[in-house]
Order: C-alpha cells, then sequence, then structure tokens
C-alpha cells in the first residue's frame, strides 16, 4: 500500500455549483449536469475557454442518457479539451485530481447529475419520461433472473449486512436511527435539503419497513440533482478570487471480496472502507484530532456506521457507544469530541441523493466560511468518505491554509 | 466451458448473465445439481465463476457439485423488490447468503423456505432444495432441523 503522497496539497478545488435538489424538478440529468457545470465554473471565476478536462457521470465512454463528457464538452461549447472521464460516486473527481496533478489537463470541471430514478423510486416508475431515460441509462430495472445474480449492485445486501452487524456486535437498530437522525438534524440548517423536518428516535423505529432492517429512514432520497467542482493546480488556484480548498490526502480502496457479488464478502473489518482508509492515513500527516467535518458516505445509513469505524473514531463494532458518548443532546447531533461535526448538509438522506458528490461542495463551502446559518467557525479540514461498503470507496481530506 | 445444448439453457433463463465461465452452473441448474466452479488442482471453489484459480493461478477449473449443506450468514426480509414468479412480497420475502460447508467464504444467494421468516437467525443449520420458478428448478434452501430440541 503506497504511502506516497506526491500530489498533497498540490491541487485544489476551486469552484463549486449545484442545482436546486428537488423530487421532481422534470428536467434531464444533461441538463442538471450543465446547469451544475456552469455555476462551478463561474464560481471559480473562469470562463469555458480555460477548462481543459471533463469528467462527466456515468459508466463507459458513451453513457446515453447521462450527462456524459461528450455532450457536456458540446453543451457548455467548449471546443478543446485534452482529458475526459466518465466515472460514478466520487470517484470522477479523484481521477481528475490525477489528472491536473500529472498535466494531462490543467483545469478540470467535474459534473455529477442525478434523476430520481425508477430504479430507486416506485413513484418515479408513473412517470414516462424518467422511464424511457432509464431505458438508455444502462441501469435500468432488469427482469428477475436468478437469485444468485440478484445482489449484484442491488441495495438489499446492505441490509443483510446491517442486520449482519447487529448480530454480530449484540447493539439495537437505533446505532443506525442516530445516522438518520444527525443527518436530518444537520438537514433542517440548510434551505436546500429536501427533508427538513426534524426527527426522533421513535419516528425512526416507526418508519415503513422496506428491507429488514432497514426502514424508509435507513436510505438516501432519490433526487433530482446535479452538482460540480472545478480542479486546478495550486498555481493557478492562487491566482483565483475564491480561497482556494487543497486536496491534501486521497485514495481509492478496494477489497477483494464481496466486490461483485455480495454475499460472498470478507470480514467486516476487512471491507473496502477500512482498506481505503488504511492507505488514506498513509499518505496524510493529520490525525482525526484535525478533522472539523466528517462526511461518512450515508447511501445507507450502516455505510455510514462502517466508515467511521474504518476511519478509526471507534473500533469495529462500538459506533453505538461511540455515538451516544459524542451526542449532542441540544442540536440533537453528533459533535465528535465536542467539536467536530458530522455531514452538515444532512448528506444523501436528508438533503438529497448525490452519490456523494454534495460532501464535495458541502466541505468547499464550509471551509471557504460561505456555508450561512450551518457554517461551522474555524472550519479547516474536513474528511468525505465516500461510496460503497462493497466495493470501491474513494476517501480524501480537504483543507485550507 | 461451452457445451452442446447452451442454446436451450440461455432460452430457459433470459434475464441471466450466462457466458463461458457460469454455462456450467446454469446446465447443472436445469438437472437440479447445484454446481461451483473448483480448481482441479488446488481444490479451491472459485466463487463467484471465474475460469482461473484465484489461489494457485491454475487453468483448470472445473464446475463440481456441493453437497447443499451451509449455514445462513445474513439475510433479509424484502417487504418490495423486483417482480419475480410466485413471490409475494407481503411475506415479507427472505433471501439470505448461504455460506455452503465446502469452504469458509463460500457462499450462495437463495430464499428460504419451510421456515416461518421470524425463526431465519444468523448461523442457522440449512440444506438445498428446489424450487419450480415458472418452470425452471431454482435452488432454495430449508433449516435443517434440530432432532434434539425440537421446540
Amino acid at each position: 500500500m503506497s504511502k506516497r503522497n506526491p500530489m498533497g496539497d498540490k491541487v485544489a478545488i476551486v469552484g463549486v455549483g449545484a442545482t436546486a435538489y428537488g423530487r421532481r424538478l422534470d428536467r434531464s440529468r444533461l441538463s442538471l449536469g450543465l446547469e451544475a457545470a456552469k455555476k462551478a465554473i463561474r464560481d471559480a471565476g473562469l470562463a469555458k475557454e480555460d477548462i481543459d478536462g471533463i469528467a462527466g457521470t456515468g459508466s463507459g465512454m458513451f453513457a446515453v442518457g447521462e450527462a456524459n463528457f461528450l455532450a457536456l464538452q458540446e453543451g457548455l461549447g467548449i471546443r478543446e479539451i485534452t482529458w475526459c472521464l466518465n466515472a460514478e460516486m466520487t470517484q470522477g473527481i479523484l481521477h481528475a485530481a490525477h489528472a491536473v496533478f500529472s498535466g494531462a489537463c490543467e483545469t478540470a470541471v467535474v459534473v455529477h447529475a442525478e434523476t430520481r430514478s425508477p430504479v430507486l423510486s416506485a413513484s418515479a416508475q408513473t412517470e414516462p419520461l424518467r422511464v424511457r431515460a432509464m431505458e438508455f441509462q444502462g441501469a435500468g430495472v432488469r427482469p428477475f433472473g436468478d437469485y444468485a445474480q440478484g445482489w449484484i449492485h442491488s441495495g438489499e445486501p446492505y441490509a443483510a449486512l446491517a442486520g449482519r452487524y447487529l448480530h454480530e456486535f449484540g447493539v439495537p437498530r437505533e446505532v443506525l436511527g442516530l445516522i438518520a437522525i444527525n443527518n436530518r438534524s444537520n438537514a433542517v440548517m440548510n434551505e436546500n435539503a429536501v427533508l427538513r423536518t426534524p426527527i426522533t428516535m421513535d419516528d425512526y423505529l416507526s418508519a415503513r419497513m422496506v428491507r429488514d432492517p432497514f426502514g424508509i429512514l435507513d436510505m438516501d432520497l432519490p433526487v433530482d440533482c446535479g452538482e460540480a467542482i472545478v480542479i486546478t493546480t495550486e498555481e493557478r488556484a492562487q491566482a483565483l478570487p475564491k480561497k482556494p480548498v487543497y486536496i491534501h490526502a486521497a485514495t481509492f480502496g478496494e477489497a477483494n471480496r464481496g466486490t461483485e457479488y455480495y454475499e460472498n464478502v470478507g470480514d467486516y473489518r476487512a471491507m473496502s472502507p477500512w482498506v481505503a482508509m488504511a492507505a488514506l492515513w498513509g499518505k496524510s500527516d493529520l490525525t482525526l484530532d484535525d478533522i472539523d467535518i466528517f462526511f461518512p458516505y450515508d447511501g445507507y445509513t450502516i455505510n455510514a456506521i462502517c466508515f467511521t469505524e474504518a476511519a478509526g473514531y471507534c473500533q469495529a463494532g462500538e459506533a453505538w457507544d461511540f455515538f451516544r458518548e459524542n451526542w449532542d443532546e441540544t442540536s440533537n447531533r453528533l459533535k465528535i469530541g465536542g467539536k467536530t461535526l458530522v455531514t452538515t448538509n444532512g448528506g444523501s438522506l436528508s438533503h438529497g441523493r448525490s452519490s456523494g458528490f454534495n460532501y464535495y461542495t458541502e466541505s468547499v463551502l464550509q471551509l471557504r466560511g460561505e456555508a450561512g446559518a450551518r457554517q461551522l467557525a474555524g472550519c479547516r479540514a474536513t474528511l468525505i468518505a465516500s461510496g460503497s461498503l462493497y466495493h470501491d470507496p474513494s476517501v480524501a481530506i480537504l483543507r485550507t491554509d | 466451458m461451452p457445451r452442446s445444448g447452451d442454446s436451450v439453457v440461455l432460452a430457459r433463463f433470459p434475464h441471466v448473465l450466462i457466458d463461458q465461465d457460469n454455462v456450467a452452473h446454469y446446465h447443472g441448474l436445469l438437472e437440479q445439481r447445484l454446481l461451483i466452479n473448483r480448481c482441479a488442482d488446488c481444490g479451491y471453489w472459485v466463487y463467484p465463476h471465474r475460469p482461473m484459480c484465484p489461489s494457485c493461478w491454475s487453468d483448470n477449473v472445473i464446475a463440481t457439485e456441493v453437497c447443499g449443506e451451509g449455514t445462513v450468514y445474513m439475510f433479509t426480509l424484502l417487504h418490495r423488490g423486483r417482480e419475480i414468479p410466485g413471490v409475494d412480497y407481503s411475506g415479507p420475502h427472505p433471501i439470505a447468503a448461504i455460506e455452503l460447508t465446502e469452504q469458509k467464504g463460500l457462499r450462495y444467494l437463495a430464499t428460504i423456505v419451510n421456515c416461518p421468516n421470524q425463526d431465519i437467525s444468523i448461523g442457522m443449520p440449512v440444506r438445498l432444495t428446489w424450487l419450480d420458478r415458472a418452470g425452471v428448478p431454482s435452488p432454495a434452501f430449508v433449516p435443517i432441523l434440530n432432532t434434539l430440541n425440537p421446540g
């Protein structure tokens, strides 16, 4: 596992942009991506002529029906680029940082656009334009084939893993509920969050059961949204109007069991988050004490538990005790060690599902001091632990001077 | 390893990704035999089905029948999900990762039958059985009853 980090603090995020988040914005993914990209490039104080790298959303070169790099380049009117990629989750951000650092491009825009997909939202199945788009997006609902292939990139195994976690460590479902409550309490302060009504543990426990032990509040909220960030070199960043946010350290991480057929997952303590977090700390001289805001992936509540433990806040299976010891009753949310906040924008559970991209835009706002009512005073460093439990998380520490 | 009759298998499993590396498994299902790829050189069970042994890198991998016994490693009860012939999610519908006795970490995904949902537990011993799903044999697992403690 490489501890080299020549890229450390040499690449910066200089622009962020986001669309509104909503359950039904009646817009294509490309439309959302274009708006976010335009906002991010303007936020950076740049023009389209300055962009020579694009990471779009989706899988494969064409990513039909997505905000893919081919459609984005043409849609934004960017004449020439020298680096391009489509990616899922937040992986495009790390790839773009590598591209800028290597010289493959000078300034990249990374775009993530989602719509409330009929794959994730039963109500979306009644909207013809969503159903038609999904048929071309590659991630459509396949008819049932057989059980053996039924958990490949399915939500069901996350519920099963949560059930095993509760069994193995002898802790109650409420440990999952504390993540749901924390994120909702934070979302109350985010005017762009879709779910802003505070919830109690009773609300959590009585929520409609979907995939036992997951109820509806354990699963992220499918929305329509677009997000984008602009990444460039340290040198260029220092000449731009906004305070640079440096990528201090970043890495992927992958375990080798259960990454495709999830039921074959290895020991909980050897899953992908542990690989990624160990690699990240190997690249940094910072410690958890230096982190002001922590963003553990919350596509499902169990992901946030696992990333919290893998990050080293506590040992495997200790999140239940740890969360209660670090719970701030006044604000009804986590305040680790009396200072570190967790997912200040409400995350995927309450702000809305952007596959982790909104951790980056929220981090940048907080690190610049532009987070408004929810600004954490003196925020200097954030830890983003994004991605699936089962495969390829991408984790990063962002900081300012 | 493609065999004669692959087109029959493809027709019987129209929505499954079947390729050269797992087609023998699906031939087996039609004969109600649960076949898993196994390295003929070192004995390692290779699942998901791959054409090469990840342990010793031998290419001598052969689909081999398992005994059909195992334990529940993890499970979920689904209150909704994709349409499956004969499945009623109001149950709710259990899906479990069954750790097969042949090898630690070797797990097969299936439903559990002849067992009330509230009695399904991690570590529960189970045995292979077969369901008919729209005319296609589908592996499932039933609890192995503890005869010393029938209650």
